[in-house]
């Protein structure tokens, strides 16, 4: 599990209280399929998970100066995303405010939404994506997924890996190029 | 050698990496370079496979839809919701090219925030409300915790149990508990859970009614009216 290190970030959040749209724009596209997925494991609607990632975004953007670092920026994010959740799981059913209601009033519907099929189709294409990453070269892997899954920081990569903190950051981003490559090709030759 | 210099800090800076005195180049590149914003975006979805829980991510037919009410986030991103899903189901539907970004994005992005429509979502908040439905519904304690004895038998609702905290007329039993604070309400709102109704009715002394249980509108009204007197 990725842990989430509260100091991530903190020169770009620092730029984006001070107004720069730049910053807000970067954090907000590092951030984006993060909250997305959230939203949609708590929607499981598209549209609704885009028309919320939209609001969290938004109020991330008129709420940033409070945000103090106690946490982490995406735990902080996350918050907002839930908690728009919550309140439109609540009021999109239930539009009718009027004390006149029908009978047949909407259901509301608090349980779980797993979909065993979806999760399998899911599951099948990660399996590619992890299986090429453990294909990759010893060194790249070690770095990337330390980073990646475990969500250390280069000097705690370095000092694991006994490696110079500018090899790790090498490393790393020569294993997201890798990725990405493959993701690419698998694209390619699957048309 | 100098592409991947610059991609090697998209991949620091992606990481909270990278000094703050790098920082500026890239972002300034970022501005002005499409396969830079690309690449971050493709990082984002990637840590997001590898990180997020299986189920987590549904399927999502790709669309040639790039939305034009998503006027707050830039190409990139709408893109990117799509694609991190369909990464996950089926490769072939994976087209890099619609992940162009939106010349127009950062311009938008200035606008969008300050318009009256942004103000106005950001301002939305039902969250206190959200959170005292879902107290109703999951803490049976809840709904008992401040009853004050409040005599419905002039609409003919009886109490029970021993702490009289449910009131009963024939087939309809409920529960009520009172708020001080109006919890951002205005005007009643219900929802039904399972085979019980949740009325909040805000009151003309500014409290609000929470009545929980079998109970049907009509007599939700009758309820309120004899507490607002």
């Amino acid at each position: 599990m990725k842990k989430n290190n509260p100091e991530e970030d903190s020169l770009l959040i620092h730029r984006a209280q001070k107004g720069d749209t730049g910053a807000f724009n970067f954090l907000m596209t590092k951030y984006y399929p993060r909250v997305y997925a959230s939203l949609f494991a708590f929607t499981k609607s598209k549209e609704d998970s885009e028309d919320l990632a939209q609001q969290t975004f938004i109020k991330v953007w008129k709420k940033i100066n409070s945000f103090r670092g106690d946490s982490a920026f995406f735990t902080w994010v996350y918050r907002i995303a839930i908690n728009l959740a919550k309140n439109h799981v609540v009021s999109s059913n239930y539009k009718k405010d009027k004390i006149n209601i029908s009978s047949d009033a909407i259901e509301m519907d608090f349980a779980s939404h797993a979909n065993p099929e979806t999760d399998l189709m899911h599951s099948q294409s990660l399996f590619k994506v992890r299986s090429f990453i453990n294909s990759l070269p010893e060194t790249l892997r070690t770095a990337f997924t330390l980073r990646e899954s475990d969500g250390l920081s280069y000097e705690e990569i370095a000092l694991i890996t006994d490696t110079p903190i500018g090899t790790v950051r090498s490393r790393i981003f020569r294993a997201r190029e890798g990725v990405l490559e493959f993701i690419s090709q698998e694209s390619t030759n699957e048309k | 050698m100098k592409n991947n210099d610059i991609n090697e800090k998209l991949s620091a800076l992606y990481d909270g990496e990278l000094d703050e005195a790098e920082i500026n180049s890239v972002l300034d590149a970022l501005s002005s370079d499409e396969s830079l914003q690309k690449k971050l975006s493709h990082y984002a979805l990637m840590s997001s496979a590898l990180n997020i829980n299986e189920g987590n991510v549904q399927p999502i037919k790709p669309k040639n839809r790039f939305n034009s009410n998503f006027w707050f986030s830039n190409g990139i991103t709408a893109a990117a919701s799509v694609l991190l899903t369909i990464v996950f189901i089926n490769f072939d539907t994976i087209n890099f090219s619609r992940l162009g970004p939106d010349n127009e994005a950062a311009n938008r992005l200035n606008l969008a925030i300050n318009s009256k429509e942004a103000k106005d979502i950001a301002s939305l908040s039902e969250e206190n409300l959200v959170d005292h439905v879902l107290k109703v519904i999951n803490n049976p304690e809840f709904m008992s915790s401040n009853n004050s004895d409040i005599d419905l038998r002039n609409v003919g609702f009886n109490t029970k149990g021993q702490s009289n905290s449910q009131y009963i007329k024939g087939k309809e039993s409920f529960r009520l508990r009172l708020e001080k604070k109006n919890l951002g309400i205005n005007k009643v709102r219900y929802w039904k859970h399972g085979n019980k109704m949740i009325y909040l009715v805000p009151l003309a002394d500014g409290r609000v009614l929470t009545l929980y249980g079998n109970l049907n509108s009509k007599s939700a009204i009758e309820i309120a009216e004899v507490i607002d007197k």
